[in-house]
């Protein structure tokens, strides 16, 4: 296995990281100019994956995270090293799928259709779930029942649904395969960084022992709980569409590229 | 001697159908000076890449036939072995900056480094390099604020330090402006006078006409026409074949259709396309008639 | 010095000292000013060490400069939430539904602390040590030459990519791509521009690869380095003794607390 690994570290592998980062930082500002609700830096990462493997991509996210967080004037987005575990799992499935041709085989339509109602569906459930919590006597937050979540808001669901095929319709195409792929990483992704939020996140009572907790809590939003729902519900979305756009690059490359 | 000998060799890159080389056979003598030209797609960076090891070592693909240079054989060394016997260079000079190191003086000694050279060594080797190419007072600048001109002399540099017995050029001067293009012709003509055996890919035929030893006219794969400039530049074969070739073989070609043009063989520079035209105007006019700067003026 | 880097060079002792050691003591520092505990400790290290270290770095205006700048914003923002969003506490005065709190305030001063000492700990550190130069040391102390190799070349690339992902901006704009306008209009313009740039950048990949295998980058010989740089056995025991006294502190807190 480690024969494996060595030799997705090629020369071409060691030129391609450097570039690939810069590509994850270039894009990730390019969807601050366009004031866009995305974060979309990862798609250098999930570049190399889907080109040479799952170790390199995880490499890849890795050096990106720990050096976003000292490239810019300095600090600035350090709040991405703590993280970077998260980005070289992204690496490490984007290289996964990679392997199992998720970039470059084209899917059925009405796969990408469903792939694009089911994701909208189960993002409604949870933020209406979200949107109705309550907290009970004793201190524990309690989410509605499914049941009557959504007799409660049956029109709400219904066009979120459609909504959501018509995205996975026009947005995925035949990119089915590679939009899954990323709705899975993006899911694994938000999981896996969820301790690592509430631990910078949340878990502050004043016992003042994190400077990290405190300034994230506070630079981090307004609402911190928010925060945290919509990094669970933004990352599967940021993700799928990093796979897509992947998919459509590799499907512009010359045939040469891929035989590596 | 021949330092390079290529015997019957073809190849082809992996996942095509055609061939990029065909039984080339080629040998280059040691201090010879070749140029190399052809049109797009003719084979002339294949060529370069077979003569420095990348073809096969780097891009894979089928090869047969012998490649040698300095009485080693390509398909028995290994892709860093050979690049210390065959220097390679070529058109954009940004891809030819490594980027690991923050100023020139570094950037040449890297390949030293790589290769294990001890440090005083080293030194004396890049400042003799520095000095060769014109580019000491570049030293301690990064490489990436050069210009372009600058940076491929940075990167030739880089190339003869290694101290290479053969050096391929592959189009370095197509993206300079003319400035730049003056500047690395000026190294590239210095090492040649040096003695260095250069192999030269080149679409700018009037200056390979003044320097080069030998033309290879190379198309599809195939070598076309081998010879002295002279000869092969202005050969009919070359206008067939759609080569670009200099504007003052053409209009000395049309000259000497109207009868105009007495000598037998046509110009390929501009000195030569006044000395054959002299007779009939006076040299001042026609050196203003055919000179980019002098077009438009009476 | 453009590489992403903010160093500005100065004929001082600090910078010359060798940067592992100043990368150390940056890591500790960091370690020690987070474990220590009470409001006011943060200032503490920040005034007993870090202004003595810059004075005699001779960065202490810049490294001023650079820490409130990059820090007002974060801070102000430290202030306002965690006054105004404290849970339960001693209200200071009531605007509105907005119930300040003694307790939050109090807080705000320790993070805004914290988030001082470490910025200035850390810029301090890129201040005096080329980054190119660390990873010299680095590689002397044995990290692997490729790993160097991939940290120098991001941090000289980046700067290059941003500026020519703003070229194919430009350029697209005024071709007439809309990168204006509601969400459907600024999303389609998002493709025609990360294109570009990608398939551009990954056709160069092959030309570098080349370009650094014709420099000998696969060598298999042992190499050697140009620049070399100095270390001392007294530095040598100072990041011993830096790195002890770190897992002391912590020891100790630790114990403290239980």
């Amino acid at each position: 296995m480690l024969e494996n690994i060595k030799k997705e570290f090629s020369t071409r592998t060691l030129v391609l990281i450097p570039i690939a980062i810069a590509i994850n930082i270039a894009i990730g500002q390019l969807v601050i100019v366009l004031k866009l609700p995305i974060y979309l830096d990862s798609i250098g990462t999930v570049l190399v994956g889907a080109l040479v493997g799952p170790w390199a991509g995880a490499a890849t996210g890795g050096l990106a995270s720990l050096l976003w967080g000292v490239i810019p004037p300095p600090l600035q987005y350090a709040y991405a090293i703590p993280f970077f575990y998260v980005a070289m799992v992204i690496g490490l499935m984007a290289g996964y799928f990679g392997k199992r041709g998720v970039f470059e085989k084209e899917s059925p339509r009405w796969l990408s259709v469903l792939i694009g109602a089911v994701f909208f569906f189960t993002l409604t459930f949870f933020i209406t779930a979200f949107l109705n919590r309550s907290t009970d006597e004793t201190g524990y937050t309690t989410y509605p029942a499914p049941g009557a979540l959504f007799s409660q808001y049956a029109v709400f669901f219904v066009i979120t649904i459609v909504v959501g095929a018509a995205i996975g319709y026009y947005l995925l195409q035949k990119g089915g395969y590679a939009g899954l792929a990323g709705l899975v990483t993006g899911a694994v992704a938000a999981i896996i960084s969820a301790p690592t939020a509430a631990i910078v996140f949340g878990g502050v009572t004043g016992s003042g022992t994190d400077l990290l907790v405190a300034a994230f809590r506070s630079s981090g939003a307004p609402i911190m709980a928010s925060v945290m729902a919509q990094g669970s519900v933004s990352d599967p979305f940021d993700k799928m569409l990093s796979f897509m756009v992947v998919w459509l690059i590799l499907g512009s490359l010359p045939a040469r590229f891929k035989a590596r | 001697m021949a330092i390079v000998n290529l015997q019957n060799v073809t190849y082809k890159y992996p996942l095509t159908d055609s061939p990029a080389l065909q039984n080339i056979n080629l040998q280059v003598n040691e201090g010879e000076f070749v140029a190399v030209i052809g049109p797009n797609g003719a084979g002339k960076s294949t060529l370069c890449y077979t003569i420095a090891g990348f073809v096969p070592h780097f891009f894979k693909g089928a090869i047969t036939g012998t490649v040698e240079v300095a009485g080693n054989e390509s398909s028995k060394s290994s892709l860093h072995e050979w690049v210390l016997n065959v220097g390679l260079a070529f058109q954009n000079p940004f891809n030819q900056i490594s980027g690991a190191k923050y100023t020139v003086y570094e950037e040449i000694a890297f390949g030293l480094e790589n290769i294990g050279v001890p440090r005083d060594e080293m030194i004396t080797r890049v400042e003799d390099a520095l000095k060769l190419t014109g580019i000491s007072d570049l030293a301690d600048r990064s490489p990436y604020s050069l210009s372009g001109g600058q940076q491929q002399r940075v990167a030739l540099t880089s190339i003869l330090v290694m101290q290479p017995k053969v050096l391929v050029l592959d189009e370095p001067t197509s993206q300079m402006d003319p400035i730049g293009t003056r500047e690395v012709f000026g190294v590239i003509r210095t090492m040649a006078e040096k003695g260095m055996t250069v192999i030269l890919v080149e679409h700018k035929v009037e200056w390979i006409a003044q320097f080069a030893d030998r033309v290879i006219a190379l198309h599809e794969g195939q070598i076309l026409l081998e010879g002295k400039p002279q000869e092969v530049l202005t050969s009919d074969l070359l206008r067939e074949k759609d080569f670009g070739i200099s504007r003052y073989t053409s209009t000395a070609r049309k000259a000497q259709e109207m009868g105009l043009w007495k000598k037998d063989i046509l110009p390929v520079t501009l000195d030569e396309a006044v000395e054959g035209f002299a007779p009939t105007t006076s040299t001042g006019s026609v050196h203003r008639l055919l000179s980019p700067e002098g077009r438009g003026k009476k | 010095m453009d590489a992403l880097s903010i160093y500005v060079a100065r004929a001082s002792g600090l910078h010359h000292l060798n940067p592992i050691t100043k990368f150390v003591l940056t890591l500790c520092l960091m370690i020690c000013g987070l474990v220590l505990p009470g409001t006011w400790s943060s200032y503490l290290i920040l005034l007993a060490i870090i202004v003595p270290l810059a004075i005699w770095g001779k960065v202490l205006s810049r490294l001023a400069k650079l820490v409130f700048n990059i820090s007002l914003p974060l801070i102000v923002s430290v202030f306002i939430i965690q006054t105004l969003f404290w849970g339960k506490g001693t209200p200071l005065f009531e605007v509105g539904p907005f119930a300040p709190k003694l307790e939050g305030f109090l807080f705000s001063i320790t993070s805004a602390g914290r988030i001082l000492f470490i910025m200035a700990d850390f810029i301090l550190f890129s201040l005096t040590t080329r980054p190119d130069m660390l990873m010299i040391s680095l590689k002397q102390a044995g990290l692997p030459a490729g790993l160097a190799y991939i940290i120098v070349t991001t941090l000289q690339l980046v700067p290059r990519f941003v500026a020519k992902a703003n070229t194919i901006l430009d350029a697209q704009r005024s071709r007439g791509l809309e990168t204006q306008g509601n969400l459907y209009v600024r999303a389609k313009a998002l493709l025609p521009l990360i294109l570009p740039l990608v398939i551009g950048s990954l056709l160069e990949v092959e030309e570098r690869a080349i370009a650094i295998e014709a420099r000998g980058f696969s060598s298999k010989k042992v190499e050697t380095s140009l620049i070399e740089i100095p270390d001392s056995k007294n530095q040598k025991k100072a990041r011993v003794f830096f790195i002890l006294s770190t897992i002391l502190l912590i020891a100790t807190r630790l114990i403290w607390l239980s």
